[in-house]
């Protein structure tokens, strides 16, 4: 006979409680932790057990703190894999510039950038929600007025090209900035409050991202 | 679709295309639950950061054989475990650098005496961390990474019914190390 076999019910039971508690618990077994949990004056106290496993768990592993610059690194580790990147086919002139920005050294590239965006913003207005490379600045028909934004602060060593690939991917754009802190404005397409904050959240995970202030937040309902 | 609301498989099968903004999305929704595990596993977040890279570069070239028959974490997760134990059986014991081994309790005090100067979250949280790593992992797996037994069971490549045992022992050991420390909780 398995170890598994020989278990008892008290042990069979405390052996799926983590699996209880992550929600990948169904069928028998479900019913069987269910039926334990409502019967068993010990199970109350043996899911509080479990559950401080699993906080103690989240916390040893959230305590490992990943390179900031990974996705960077990665980044680069892919273009050595499959070459560089080909360049879309129209490529707009926003584009072509903005490409060569991100080639410059870190340190030209932001105050090539700052310049670059103002030229940007301004243009923008006679063409309405130009496309650049991967991401879009918001044009004259967003009604920037009223759209949901967050307030953004990149950091100094942050790759423009990360940023520029990340906001592509979320349908973010820049709305303004960069201020004479290096604030940018960001539009953010939400159409509700918890979409915002997932947004916005997802903005402050990334490992560019200094400083994410909130804005106009979309009003659920209205 | 907005990108935020994407399917992990959707994206995959994006990957699969070529498509480089897809695979960059991917890492950043799951480089640092893969680095984590790959961390706890080999000990080492130096190797953590090159063996996670390689993930996402496997998932780059794998991309059109995903057959979508599991979620895309655990696919994932058991790709860093294939080439975790792939380096720790090239290198052996050879890596752990003095960073490393600084990290590696050097049991100057019993766990008891450890116990005493921290509260009972700390303890288990210690006591969680000096698991055997067979049992740790099925503890990460669990309930970090929210896999239940049959996705644990194809990550580690090992039957259900040893998973169910390695999540035993490790709970009991667990109870145990408690007891021990002064915190009976009324199992084992």
């Amino acid at each position: 006979m398995s170890a598994a076999e020989k278990m008892s019910r008290r042990d069979e039971m405390e052996t799926l409680l983590p699996f209880y508690l992550n929600g990948s618990l169904e069928g028998a077994e479900l019913e069987a932790v269910e039926e334990w949990l409502a019967t068993d004056p010990a199970a109350m106290n043996a899911l509080g057990e479990a559950e401080a496993e699993f906080s103690g768990t989240a916390a040893a592993n959230e305590a490992i703190r990943p390179p900031a610059d990974a996705l960077s690194r990665f980044a680069r580790a892919l273009d050595a894999e499959a070459g560089p990147a080909p360049a879309p086919a129209g490529q707009s002139w926003l584009a072509k510039v903005f490409g060569r920005v991100t080639a410059m050294p870190a340190g030209i590239a932001w105050a090539a950038a700052a310049a670059l965006l103002a030229l940007v913003i301004v243009q923008s207005f006679e063409q309405p929600g130009g496309k650049g490379n991967d991401f879009e600045v918001a044009g004259a028909q967003d009604d920037l007025a009223k759209l949901p934004f967050a307030l953004v602060k990149f950091k100094p060593d942050a790759k423009m090209a990360d940023i520029a690939a990340f906001l592509g991917q979320n349908g973010l754009k820049i709305a303004g900035g960069p201020t004479a802190d290096g604030v940018f404005r960001l539009t953010i397409p939400a159409s509700s409050a918890a979409d915002y904050d997932k947004l916005v959240g997802l903005i402050a995970a990334q490992p560019f991202a200094d400083t994410v202030i909130q804005g106009r937040k979309p009003v659920d309902g209205g | 679709m907005n990108a935020a609301t994407e399917t992990d498989r959707a994206l995959v099968d994006r990957v699969a295309k070529g498509d480089r903004a897809a695979v960059r999305l991917l890492f950043m929704r799951h480089h640092a639950r893969i680095y984590r595990f790959v961390a706890r596993q080999m000990g080492s977040e130096m190797m953590a950061d090159d063996i996670a890279n390689e993930v996402f570069l496997e998932l780059w070239k794998k991309a059109p054989s995903f057959e979508g028959r599991s979620e895309v974490s655990t696919w994932l997760l058991g790709i860093a475990r294939f080439k975790g134990l792939s380096m720790l059986r090239k290198k052996k014991e050879d890596w752990i650098d003095d960073d490393d081994a600084a990290q590696v309790p050097d049991g100057a005090d019993t766990p008891e005496v450890v116990t005493m100067k921290e509260d009972k979250a700390a303890a288990l949280r210690r006591m969680i961390d000096a698991l055997p790593e067979e049992h740790r992992a099925v503890i990460d797996l669990a309930y970090y990474h929210g896999q239940s037994v049959t996705e644990i069971g194809e990550v580690l490549d090992i039957p259900v019914a040893t998973v169910k045992t390695r999540m035993f022992y490790a709970r009991k050991k667990l109870g145990e190390a408690l007891k021990a420390a002064g915190y009976d909780r009324g199992w084992p």
